[in-house]
């Protein structure tokens, strides 16, 4: 048993088996932005029992996660999800949504909560409400700083989930609009969103997922661990929903290493790990808001590790 | 029939949504209710608006919807003890916590859950009745069908914001702005005298990181989503666009909301000039009333006139 837990999260049943999960302790099934992305698990039930079953066969924690914006035609479907993965073993579901909290508390009681980044937790007395509707765990909204997070874990002692590596979500949407592009380029949905797609403007840069925005940096706290350890998190996210299993593997191993290194009291970091990193991410690496900086810039010590726009803006055609 | 709560920004637009029919106005407290384009009232204008407001048999709401950091939060409460003194009975706030803290410390104040907590569904919206919210908005997006199934939940008011602008990411879920920059900002206004309405922490003649619209303190919105972006596909550019955006004004479906049993009819627009609410106030009195004219009702499907565009949420 680790002292920490590593987690992703994978969208579909062909990623999930394509995907070496050695260096994770916990899988989150599901993609939350969109019902149609290629074989959701959120709309197989058959897919998430499998999937589930899957985890559990290689010792992992098992976790379902749900839409971020639902609508009313949604529901019948989350009620349905919500209730294969309590019967198929889901050790905790992920709300980002606070109708479908309701409904997890009211129907699936047996299934604890963890809360979702787009959920908007900001402050301590959020925590004390969404506790009261079954939430055990919480991911503070994106754009807190490590600073305001501390204030909310000194005010309510609840254990936070941290994104440490990936792109953060930076917004949600109903539309998709990369449907606009499917006679124009011949490709269909649900392939759209798979494309490596990034929106530029000026000197930065988000990834589209169809109906979700991303950063187009990843978000990096590799030399910041010793210190989310000793602020006493303990849960933390790679966040893999629209990256290759080459990605999920080789950044979990960094991370794991370090982790396990960090808990051990030992601070040093490889060079192969930030080569590594910078490989994976195309646009650069950022610290999200953890310093109460804008989200794409990085505070760290290795200033090197920024990036740079080149590497999209090199092949116009 | 529902209720038409209407945007004012100034003392003049409160006068002027009254004038043009409003049942109830709704401004924002300065410093505590985002700011940026969205215009708002100073503690002493609040004043002088509460007193209109209610010489004129109405209701004034004051948005509070920014999320204050811990150590503004009793710089918070004090102010809403400020608001009820003057007879101001309705807020607008946007966080789950605050909503519960206030309606801990002031059960008799009337707490909206704001469009920015993102409720869309029948669930969210038995989720804020749950929470003691009196009421909860819900975006022009939501269909008078799904209106109708949302209406079963009894035990709070329903409000739609019936016109407004559609961004393309959803209000409450978006942190675009923040990941651009964070722009320390100016607030309050040097002429003003100490009072309710200042701004939070001492903010002055200070300094505050804004972020998000709804972070902390102040919130501002950099608008970066109304701006043309490069679309890049694996390095390669593919073409310049917007993300998509709509004005949406539902006035062709008063009614159908009305049947469908929304409380209130809200309009978005606190940064409309008061000769530019007027009028859009007044088109909403008319739909509610019934005093249109069938012509007129066809017309409303039409695009509407440019200057009524909100800017600036």
């Amino acid at each position: 048993m680790t002292p920490f837990e590593l987690n992703t999260t994978i969208a579909n049943l062909r990623d999930l088996r394509a995907s070496d999960l050695s260096d994770y302790d916990a899988v989150y099934l599901g993609d939350i932005y969109c019902r149609i992305y290629e074989a959701n698990f959120l709309e197989r039930p058959g897919d998430l029992q499998e999937g589930l079953r899957i985890l559990r066969d290689q010792g992992k924690r098992a976790y379902v996660t749900t839409y971020a914006a639902p609508r009313n035609d949604f529901l019948p479907g989350v009620r349905r999800m919500l209730e294969t993965a309590a019967s198929a073993g889901a050790e905790a579901v992920e709300v980002h949504n606070l109708g479908i909290l309701k409904i997890a508390h009211d129907e699936f009681p047996q299934l604890p909560v963890h809360v979702g980044g787009f959920a908007n937790l900001y402050t301590a007395s959020g925590v004390e409400v969404l506790r009261g509707f079954g939430a055990v765990r919480f991911t503070p909204n994106y754009e807190l700083s490590l600073d305001e997070i501390r204030e909310i874990t000194a005010g309510c002692d609840a254990p936070m989930e941290l994104l440490v590596h990936g792109k953060m979500p930076l917004g949600v949407s109903d539309y998709c609009f990369l449907l606009d592009y499917e006679e124009k380029w011949g490709v269909k949905c649900p392939d759209l969103c798979q494309k490596e797609l990034f929106l530029k403007q000026g000197d930065w840069a988000m990834k589209s997922v169809g109906k979700g925005i991303l950063s187009g940096k990843d978000v990096c706290m590799l030399e910041h661990l010793p210190r989310l350890l000793a602020e006493g998190h303990r849960d933390f996210r790679i966040e893999t929903i629209s990256e290759s299993p080459a990605y999920r593997r080789e950044v979990a191993a960094v991370y794991r290493a370090a982790l396990s290194r960090a808990a051990g009291g030992d601070v040093t970091l490889d060079e192969g790990w930030w080569e590594t990193l910078r490989r994976h991410a195309r646009i650069g690496l950022c610290n999200g808001f953890y310093f109460g900086k804008s989200g794409m810039e990085y505070a760290g010590l290795r200033p090197d590790s920024m990036g740079s726009l080149l590497t999209i803006s090199r092949v116009e055609s | 029939m529902p209720a038409l709560l209407a945007p004012a920004g100034s003392l003049g637009a409160v006068s002027a949504a009254l004038d043009a029919g409003a049942d109830a106005v709704y401004v924002g407290l300065a410093g505590w209710s985002r700011g940026g384009a969205r215009r708002e009232l100073t503690g002493n204008e609040l004043a002088v608006a509460q007193r209109r407001v209610a010489s004129a048999g109405r209701e004034l709401q004051v948005a509070l919807n920014t999320i204050p950091k811990a150590v503004e939060r009793a710089r918070l409460f004090e102010q809403i003890a400020a608001l009820r003194d003057r007879g101001i009975r309705s807020v607008i706030v946007n966080d789950v916590g605050i909503l519960t803290d206030l309606k801990r410390r002031f059960p008799d104040l009337g707490l909206t859950a704001s469009i920015g907590c993102g409720a869309q569904t029948v669930s969210d919206v038995a989720f804020f009745r749950d929470l003691g919210a009196d009421a909860v908005v819900l975006p022009g997006t939501v269909s008078p069908e799904e209106m109708r199934e949302i209406r079963t939940v009894r035990g709070i008011r329903v409000e739609i914001m019936i016109h407004m602008v559609e961004e393309f990411v959803l209000l409450g879920k978006c942190w675009m702005p923040s990941y651009v920059h964070l722009q320390p900002t100016v607030f309050g206004k040097a002429s003003e005298p100490p009072g309710a309405g200042d701004p939070p922490d001492g903010g002055r003649s200070g300094l505050r990181l804004t972020g998000s619209m709804k972070r902390g303190g102040v919130g501002a919105c950099f608008r970066i989503c109304q701006q043309p972006w490069e679309l890049y596909d694996s390095g390669r550019l593919r073409g310049t666009r917007l993300f998509p955006s709509r004005q949406i004004s539902r006035r062709a479906d008063v009614a159908a909301y009305a049947e469908a049993g929304v409380d209130v009819l809200k309009l978005q627009g606190r940064s409309l000039p008061e000769e530019l609410l007027a009028p859009l106030v007044r088109s909403y009195r008319e739909a509610i009333d019934g005093r249109t004219a069938p012509a007129a009702e066809q017309a409303w499907s039409a695009p509407l006139p440019a200057a009524w565009a909100v800017v600036g949420r």
